[in-house]
């Protein structure tokens, strides 16, 4: 029907429709009958109707990242969807996209976003060279894509931050961050990103700025705690054991003393078992998980104290650093963590204290060369820059949170303008 | 984009050059060497020490920021240069490598007393040249984070306060010493690592005030070594304090903790954080020395023979005295060198600069 | 990176030396140490170990030797036990009367050139065989060791008995101006029980100050945060005039003048705080005067006390006070070099300026 013949109120009615296309090769209807469309038949000749909408998961709370307060929506695998979950929480012109595609055979769709005038233009186009750098058949998630896209892909720790949540995703892109997103994944990617930044939650922001500041100091104290505490159990009780005080010594001592083993290899085995019990956690479906949790905490647990396999001291130990791994929010940095420990426990186990005075400098070491999309992995520590220590160490209330991380190195630093200085 | 050192990093990296192995034994010295209040001679020390800083401020400005090594070669023949820069290279090669074995050495006093040492040597060596592997910029930040990993140690002298008394001070100055001026030479060398700045200028943002910063390090170093001495001679008596030959270590162990005692056998082990980049910068300095030789050697493998060399050197000095002497005689070379080199570069400068303005 | 990161693993695993591991429940743990001077010279060495064993009856072991030397005395103990015999964890060391007369200086000097051994054991004197006291097994306490110590522990923090552990010993040893002291213990039947203080001279013991005028000791030497005295002075129309007086606070100042010809005056300045908990005497507390009264009269009673206690202590010729260090802060280096303290002391004046000042009296009249 030619368009000059279409009355004005039929217009709407035609543009609501999919394209529909005249087909008269055979092959290319069943074609367009395999990828989702319909075929009309009609006065000896074939339509051929667009009508693919693909179905996705619906929007629904994440399940890694989780928080008390606050949105509970997360992305989904569908790229439109997500775009429109970050479009929502930011409504400027400037909020830009940079289209590239990634891999040979999958043709991927990545998308570079950053905000005009915030992001750095140095990061944005490295970031731009090392999606386009990359070479291979296909690459299915965002967290495969991280790892082509990193500084040091052999380093134990993740170098760029990735989030599930739309809101983490709109922060990151506010603090002048670059986001990489990919079709058919729920994953984002923000960078740069820093050591310490893995240890934020959106939580400390959602609640009051006293309890977010609290809630941070655990969470250091957290790290500590899991890198150090088992090690330090296994380096006193093999090489120190002046360092025990007076009451706690006769009750490490019974508690060891029915143990047959070196602390070492009792420390590895329990560390070992926990992380037995995690892994089978979390491959299985979530009821039966639970029931594994008891019954590898509490029957194994209680079962090898009672068989004189371990110490009671040192369930506790590896307990209390199992627990204070998990509280580090970011994922993948407490399972870097968690991977850390064990070769601190060995170290530990053959140095005693200085061999984890060894270990912990190795860390360090590894820490102060990393970079992360060519900034400072460890800012704002190495290099100094106290500026940045109220949103990093502690929460600062709002009011004092003017500055944009320095390790962006924005154009346009500030965030809001101090009310003080008005 | 190179980075360049800022100047927060310039004080930091000095301080922690310098804060080395001394300080275990500093006290007691000042003590035995100076006699009573020995702690004010840190205060010769300090005003030594900054005037030294200043001179190479003065070479700093003077040749205007550029490269020592440059300057020297502008003016004297390579023949004569090059067994300067070996010797300069071998003495900061084998100093380092000296203050290296005897933390290791003194470790072995409280632990581990039949290991072979040369395993944790060994161990501590390959830490070193990870360290160096990586440069200068990356050395400057492990150095700002082993800084905060140790600098908090300081506030554990509060622990001994109540038990301070001024009346062991004792208001006799520097009374019943001896041997004023080996001691004072010992002693000095507590403040080596500022004399490596030297070898900074072409690493420093030259808008930033540097040699400030460097002033700054040492400062710091100073009030941290002054509080510890003051707090040893109130703590100890004079006479205790003359035989307790590592006060550091009676000191950390005397705190008790509810959960934990005997803190010299976990804080020793910090001090390894600053033992590291003592080393690393010494040989930094001896590698960048060797690299103005052989400047199209591969730094990797130039970096791995040091290392294999120093390493072979430090099997030589078996007990913990042979070791200090070695450092104590190494230590009036690098003496020299720190005070010798900057007036050395001050005089090509000059006569440099009388000839520009002769040509002129 | 990774290839230097697996380096380093291999190497700590190879040099993984057995040797040096100090596997907790293996060491057998010295708690305390007693030592004795015998007849013939030796010394008897006695090492109390708690036994680690949940099921086990028994709280400890004693290993005894008799030898030349106290830390001989380890590898004759550990032919005797199947753990190794170390001294890290050692918090105690009893000597008996006989050896703290012959000296105690070669002793301290032994344990403290031990790095195991911290500035933190505490060194006590026994009025008797130290031995003998540690061997001894009091009924209401499992492990003697263990009691004496906490019962040292505890006075302490109340200032009846002076804090003294190797550090505090070998600091004054050291220190040319004051001698030190230790608290002394005895056994008592049913119980051990503090007996006192313990004086040396240099490092020999040579006189002791009886436990009640302990607190009176610590008034003289320290400043005070804590502490409680019963004075008892003397009747009241027939009975007995008790003031308890507690919770203590106290400053004290040392001045020094200088006499003609060499001799010197000291005046020990003492202010204490502190409550009354127990006053059998007639006077109204209520009222200012009577109260500033008794307040005068517990001053110079404290006083009178002192001064005799000083007294005893120049007679013996020994410095505990600690006023030599003032003596020689008023001096010059030189004068104080050329001083024979131990002999000008005898001859010093000292006075003690005690004031009282009662902070409350209680909740009832």
């Amino acid at each position: 029907m030619p368009f000059t013949d279409v009355r004005p109120h039929e217009v709407k009615e035609l543009l609501r429709q999919a394209p529909v296309v005249l087909v008269t090769d055979a092959k290319k209807v069943i074609e367009g009958i395999v990828n989702g469309g319909v075929a009309i038949f009609h006065d000896g000749s074939t339509y051929l109707l667009d009508l693919y909408s693909p179905e996705s998961r619906s929007v629904q709370q994440s399940e890694t990242e989780t928080v008390i307060t606050g949105p509970h929506d997360s992305f989904v695998e569908s790229l439109t969807t997500n775009l429109s979950l970050i479009r929502r929480r930011i409504k400027s012109s400037h909020l830009k996209i940079i289209p590239c595609s990634v891999g040979e055979i999958s043709k991927s769709k990545v998308y570079i976003l950053y905000i005009q005038n915030i992001a750095n233009p140095e990061h944005v186009e490295e970031m731009r060279k090392r999606v386009q750098r990359i070479e291979t058949d296909g690459i299915l998630d965002g967290s495969i894509l991280t790892q082509y896209l990193e500084d040091s892909p052999n380093s134990v720790f993740p170098q760029f931050m990735i989030t599930e949540r739309p809101d983490v995703a709109a922060s990151k892109l506010m603090s002048g961050r670059v986001l990489t997103i990919m079709e058919n994944s729920p994953i984002v990617v923000s960078a740069p990103a820093a050591f310490f930044e893995f240890f934020a939650s959106p939580d400390d922001y959602y609640q009051r700025w006293a309890l977010g500041t609290a809630l941070r100091m655990l969470r250091f104290m957290a790290l500590l705690i899991t890198v150090t505490f088992t090690a330090m159990y296994v380096s006193v009780t093999t090489f120190h054991y002046e360092m025990v005080p007076e009451a706690l010594l006769r009750t490490l001592a019974e508690s060891r003393s029915r143990v047959p083993f070196p602390p070492v290899y009792e420390a590895l085995l329990l560390e070992t078992m926990i992380e037995l019990l995690r892994e089978a956690g979390a491959r299985l479906p979530t009821k039966i998980g639970q029931t594994i949790g008891i019954v590898g905490g509490i029957v194994i647990g209680q079962a090898a104290v009672q068989a004189g396999l371990t110490s009671n001291i040192l369930i506790i130990a590896v307990a209390t650093s199992a627990i204070a791994s998990f509280v580090i929010p970011s994922y993948m940095m407490s399972a870097s963590i968690r991977l850390i420990r064990f070769g601190l426990i060995i170290l530990a186990g053959t140095w005693g204290n200085m061999g984890l005075v060894m270990g912990i400098a190795l860390i360090i070491i590894h820490l102060s060369g990393l970079t992360s999309l060519k900034a400072s992995y460890m800012i704002p520590l190495a290099p100094m820059k106290p500026s940045d220590w109220k949103d990093v160490f502690i929460r600062a209330p709002f009011s004092m949170l003017t500055k944009r991380p320095t390790q962006v190195k924005t154009p346009n630093s500030t965030r809001q303008t101090d009310k003080k200085q008005e | 984009m190179k980075e360049k050192l800022q100047p927060f990093h310039i004080a930091i990296l000095v301080y922690t050059t310098q804060a080395g192995i001394v300080v275990f034994t500093l006290p007691r010295q000042l003590a035995d060497y100076f006699g009573t209040n020995g702690w004010l001679f840190l205060l010769v020390c300090y005003l030594l020490s900054a005037g030294n800083i200043g001179l190479i401020a003065l070479v700093y400005k003077l040749g205007g920021g550029r490269p020592i090594f440059e300057i020297l070669e502008q003016s004297l023949p390579k023949l004569i240069l090059y067994p300067v820069y070996v010797s300069l290279a071998s003495v900061w090669l084998m100093f380092g490598c000296m203050i290296g074995k005897k933390y290791i050495l003194l470790f072995q006093m409280i632990s581990f007393p039949t290991t072979n040492p040369m395993f944790f040597k060994l161990a501590v060596d390959v830490l070193i040249y990870l360290l160096l592997a990586k440069g200068i910029y990356t050395i400057s930040k492990a150095a700002t984070l082993f800084f905060w990993m140790t600098i908090w140690m300081s506030l554990l002298l509060l622990w001994f306060f109540p038990s301070f008394r001024w009346e062991r001070l004792t208001p006799f100055l520097l009374q019943g010493g001896h041997d004023q001026i080996k001691g004072g030479i010992e002693l000095y060398s507590a403040y080596l690592g500022y004399e490596l700045s030297i070898l900074f200028f072409p690493y420093i943002d030259k808008r930033k005030k540097a040699m400030l910063a460097i002033q700054l390090g040492n400062t710091l170093l100073t009030l941290n070594y002054l509080s510890l001495s003051l707090i040893c001679f109130g703590f100890f008596s004079w006479g205790q304090l003359k035989k307790l030959i590592y006060p550091l270590l009676d000191l950390l162990a005397y705190i008790q903790l509810p959960f934990i005692e005997r803190l010299e056998n976990l804080l020793y082990g910090f001090f390894l954080f600053l033992i590291l980049i003592t080393v690393v910068m010494y040989w930094w300095a001896a590698e960048v020395t060797v690299m103005r030789i052989f400047p199209r050697i591969k730094k990797k493998g130039l970096t791995i023979t040091l290392i294999t060399v120093s390493y072979c050197i430090s099997f030589i000095p078996k007990t913990l005295d042979e070791v200090v002497s070695w450092i104590t005689n190494l230590g009036y070379v690098t003496i020299g060198i720190a005070f010798g080199l900057p007036i050395v570069l001050i005089l090509v400068l000059l006569i440099q600069r009388q000839g520009r303005e002769s040509r002129a | 990176m990774r290839r230097m990161l697996a380096i380093v693993v291999v190497i700590c695993l190879l040099a993984g030396c057995e040797s040096d591991e100090r596997i907790l429940e293996q060491m057998a743990l010295v708690q305390t140490s007693a030592y004795d001077l015998l007849e013939n010279n030796k010394i008897r060495v006695l090492s109390s170990i708690p036994v680690i064993e949940p099921d086990s009856d028994v709280q400890r072991q004693l290993l005894t030797a008799e030898n030349d030397s106290i830390k001989e005395a380890r590898l004759i103990f550990s032919r005797e036990t199947d753990l190794t015999v170390v001294s890290g964890q050692m918090r105690n060391t009893l000597f008996g009367i006989s050896i703290a007369k012959a000296g105690l200086a070669r002793y301290i000097d032994t344990l403290l050139r031990d790095p195991s051994i911290a500035l933190g054991v505490k060194v006590t004197v026994v009025n008797g065989g130290a031995g003998e006291l540690l061997s001894k097994n009091y009924k209401s306490h499992l492990d003697t060791g263990r009691y004496i110590d906490h019962l040292l522990e505890k006075e302490a923090s109340v200032n009846s008995i002076p804090k003294a552990t190797l550090y505090e010993f070998s600091r004054d040893y050291n220190d040319d101006g004051v001698d030190p002291v230790a608290p002394m213990v005895k056994d008592a039947g049913e119980k051990a029980t503090i007996d006192g203080i313990a004086l040396f001279n240099k490092d020999r013991y040579v006189m002791r100050i009886p436990a009640r005028n302990g607190l009176i000791f610590a008034l003289m030497k320290n400043n005070l945060k804590q502490g409680e005295i019963a004075l008892n002075m003397g009747e009241v129309e027939g009975r007995k005039l008790v003031v308890m007086f507690s919770s203590l606070l106290s400053k004290r100042k040392v001045k020094v003048h200088h006499l003609e010809g060499e001799r010197f005056s000291a005046d020990i300045h003492v202010n204490v705080r502190g409550s009354i908990l127990e006053y059998t005497g007639q006077e109204d507390l209520t009222d200012t005067d009577q109260r500033k009264k008794l307040e005068e009269d517990i001053a110079a009673h404290v006083t009178a006390r002192a001064e005799k206690m000083i007294q005893d202590m120049q007679r013996n010729k020994v410095d505990s006070l600690g006023i030599g260090q003032y003596v020689r802060n008023s001096l010059s280096y030189k004068r104080w070099k050329a001083t024979e303290w131990k002999d000008v002391y005898p001859r010093v004046k000292i006075n003690c300026r005690v004031k009282v000042k009662i902070k409350d009296y209680g909740k009832y009249i």
